[in-house]
């Protein structure tokens, strides 16, 4: 108790503190000073980012995990700029524990994320980091088991929507689902149009306007339909005016108007399937 | 499962839109998509104001953002109505403008509308919805929800002060209700073949208008099969609105209940275009030398629009000796394009398009005038 509020005196009150090298800090090497930070490649300007965003740690037990997180980036092979913009997105990294890190770098090794990918996915969606290996590994399986998905899939997956790891699974299961069911696409092609990008509502939207327009048929047992849909890929990867002049053969009033329907239909739909469970 | 269950589990919708598919890409061609996804989602409602309510009921609307559709005119539109007539005679000697061959007509407005109907509607894009109607002190309804473009019809229909109107097929009411706010009616017969609809259409009537209106004098209530008008009341109205039975697509791409495109129904929707054109036919013979026929139906269908009008212009001049004028309608169209999406081009009367911004009707309506 004693060393606790310690601890947070030393976090919130006196500023001063934080400007001037803390008399705790020299007893450990691991604390970050702008010249070490020049010494590994940052800029004056970066430098001082980074040791700003580090003053309130500095004194506490997480300081020491701002330097080997450092570390950890520039063993990846990620240039400081690199490291400095990833840090920025997701500041909470200064404060995770090098043997987790490694723990998670590591296994996403073993989901086939090597050299390349990895640098990439830590970039996009430096988060990754901040989950816990089991967190990663209920996913995958989830992917695997639920949604069918192969290895090398589930890969490509992470690689290229990482974020997919963050989300609700009830949510995620009810996207594949639409995607798979309603919309009658398999695995292979999901992966390839890289649909976890892409909120359920969007998804949702843009085909249901192509269904109305006709533009859209739910394939039969058979996988048969008396058009030919467009591919999934092609309906998500456009920008909006580009979707519609090209895919859905549309207006810009229209899909505006359709939007706000939708999300007053489904919403509407939700808040009866509550009613009805509370019922 | 759930998710094959919300695939065609409703056959009837599941035939109306196959049936839809085939005809009106080729009838509308591209126009067909975006009029598809307006049917199919939710449509929008106008509110017909009540003038014998005593709530300031429009100005209460009007602060929530509705405006009346029917003055909410593009003025600029002015002109070019004083214009239009000419052009269109001039182009095509089928659609005789209103008042071509009155000279003195030709001091008044290419078209006139009837006077004092008021109906209100959020604006284009806006998808807010009304409110049902609650009845004011005196037990009276402030407004009738119902199709904006439905109005339309009973706007061209033109009633004049102390005009006998013939409504043929008035059940549940919307356009009698919306005849009645004209205030100009002489008298006033509406019929319905239908005995459970016409219950409904008094019902309706009764909450929006005073007891003394409705009295035996100014309005008649018949349920008498509308084919047959001809044979006991010719030559006897200034105005009749035949608003006939239709494949109504809205309602058969919705609801299974009550389906025409149910197997059942299949004869009897066969039988329609033969059962309009009798309607048409009985509308036109019940009208007075002079008088004017408005047809309307809520169908995109040609076969049950153009073919049954061209058809009964046809049969009215062979075999009744009535000669007819169609009425053109654009200065109409050219007005309320603000509000609705008209059919580009139509050769013989007006449509409206649904449009997802806009989603209204489907309505059709084609104006006759009686020469003999
Ligand atoms: C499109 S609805 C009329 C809607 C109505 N005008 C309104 O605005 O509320 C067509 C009506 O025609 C009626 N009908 C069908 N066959 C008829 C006939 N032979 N004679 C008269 N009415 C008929 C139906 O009962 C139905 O109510």
């Amino acid at each position: 108790r004693l060393l606790c509020s310690s601890t947070s005196q030393g976090t919130v009150q006196s500023p001063q503190h934080t400007h001037e090298p803390h008399p705790l800090s020299k007893q450990t090497v691991t604390e970050l000073s702008l010249p070490s930070l020049v010494d590994m490649g940052f800029t004056d300007s970066q430098a001082e980012h980074i040791y700003d965003a580090t003053s309130k740690l500095r004194g506490t037990s997480a300081s020491k995990h701002s330097l080997s997180t450092l570390t950890v980036m520039f063993v990846l092979g990620l240039k400081p700029s690199s490291v400095l913009t990833i840090l920025e997105k997701c500041p909470e990294l200064y404060t995770i524990n090098e043997l987790h890190l490694h723990q998670r770098i590591g296994n996403m090794r073993k989901l086939g994320l090597v050299e390349g990918s990895l640098q990439r996915v830590v970039s996009h969606f430096p988060q990754i980091l901040t989950v816990p290996v089991k967190t990663v590994k209920h996913m995958v399986l989830f992917l695997k088991e639920k949604c069918q998905f192969t290895s090398q899939q589930v890969t490509d997956i992470l690689r290229d929507s990482p974020a997919v790891i963050l989300e609700d699974k009830e949510q995620l299961e009810y996207k594949f689902q639409y995607v798979y069911y309603r919309m009658g696409v398999k695995q292979a092609d999901m992966v390839k149009s890289r649909l976890f990008r892409y909120t359920l509502e969007e998804v949702r939207c843009r085909h249901c306007f192509l269904e109305r327009r006709g533009l859209y048929q739910t394939p039969d047992k058979k996988g048969q339909t008396m058009i030919i849909n467009s591919k999934l890929d092609s309906i998500l990867k456009f920008d909006l005016d580009t979707f519609l002049t090209d895919v859905a053969k549309g207006s810009a009033e229209e899909y505006e108007v359709f939007q706000r329907l939708m999300a007053r239909e489904w919403q509407e739909e939700e808040e009866q399937l509550h009613g009805s469970i509370e019922a | 499962e759930k998710w094959a269950a919300t695939r065609i589990k409703h056959p009837a919708t599941g035939l109306a839109l196959q049936n839809f598919d085939s005809t009106y890409s080729v009838q509308l061609g591209p126009l067909w998509l975006s009029v598809r996804a307006a049917l199919l989602s939710e449509r929008k409602y106008g509110a017909l104001l009540n003038n014998y309510g005593h709530d300031d009921v429009q100005a209460e609307l009007q602060a929530k953002g509705c405006k009346d559709f029917p003055s909410d005119i593009e003025t600029e539109a002015q002109p070019c109505l004083e214009q239009e007539p000419e052009v269109a005679g001039e182009e095509e000697s089928s659609r005789v403008s209103v008042n071509k061959s009155d000279l003195d007509a030709q001091q008044l407005p290419a078209l006139q509308l009837s006077p004092n109907i008021k109906c209100l509607v959020f604006p284009r894009g806006d998808i807010t919805r009304f409110k049902p109607a609650r009845p004011d002190m005196f037990g009276c309804l402030g407004y009738y929800l119902m199709d904006a473009a439905s109005v339309l019809p009973c706007l061209a229909l033109n009633v004049q002060e102390g005009h006998n109107v013939l409504d043929l097929c008035a059940a549940p009411g919307g356009k009698t209700l919306a005849l009645l706010q004209t205030k100009s009616i002489g008298f006033f017969g509406v019929n319905d073949a239908s005995v459970s609809r016409t219950t409904r259409l008094r019902k309706v009537l009764h909450s929006y208008v005073p007891k003394p209106l409705l009295s035996d004098e100014k309005l008649r209530i018949t349920t008498f099969d509308g084919t047959k008008w001809g044979e006991f009341e010719k030559n006897t109205f200034d105005r009749v609105l035949v608003d006939v039975p239709c494949t109504t697509d809205r309602h058969s791409l919705m609801e299974d209940d009550n389906n025409i495109f149910s197997k059942n129904r299949t004869g009897e929707r066969r039988r329609l275009p033969q059962l309009q054109l009798d309607l048409l036919l009985a509308g036109i013979e019940a009208a007075c030398p002079g008088g004017e026929i408005l047809y309307s139906t809520c169908t995109l269908s040609q076969i049950q629009n153009l073919s049954v009008v061209e058809q009964a212009i046809h049969t009215a001049r062979e075999d009744h000796g009535i000669q007819l004028q169609v009425v053109d309608l654009r200065p109409l169209t050219h007005m309320f394009r603000k509000t609705f999406d008209f059919a580009p081009d139509l050769p013989l009367g007006e449509m409206v398009v649904p449009h997802l911004a806009a989603n209204f009707g489907p309505i059709y309506m084609c104006k006759l005038r009686r020469l003999t």
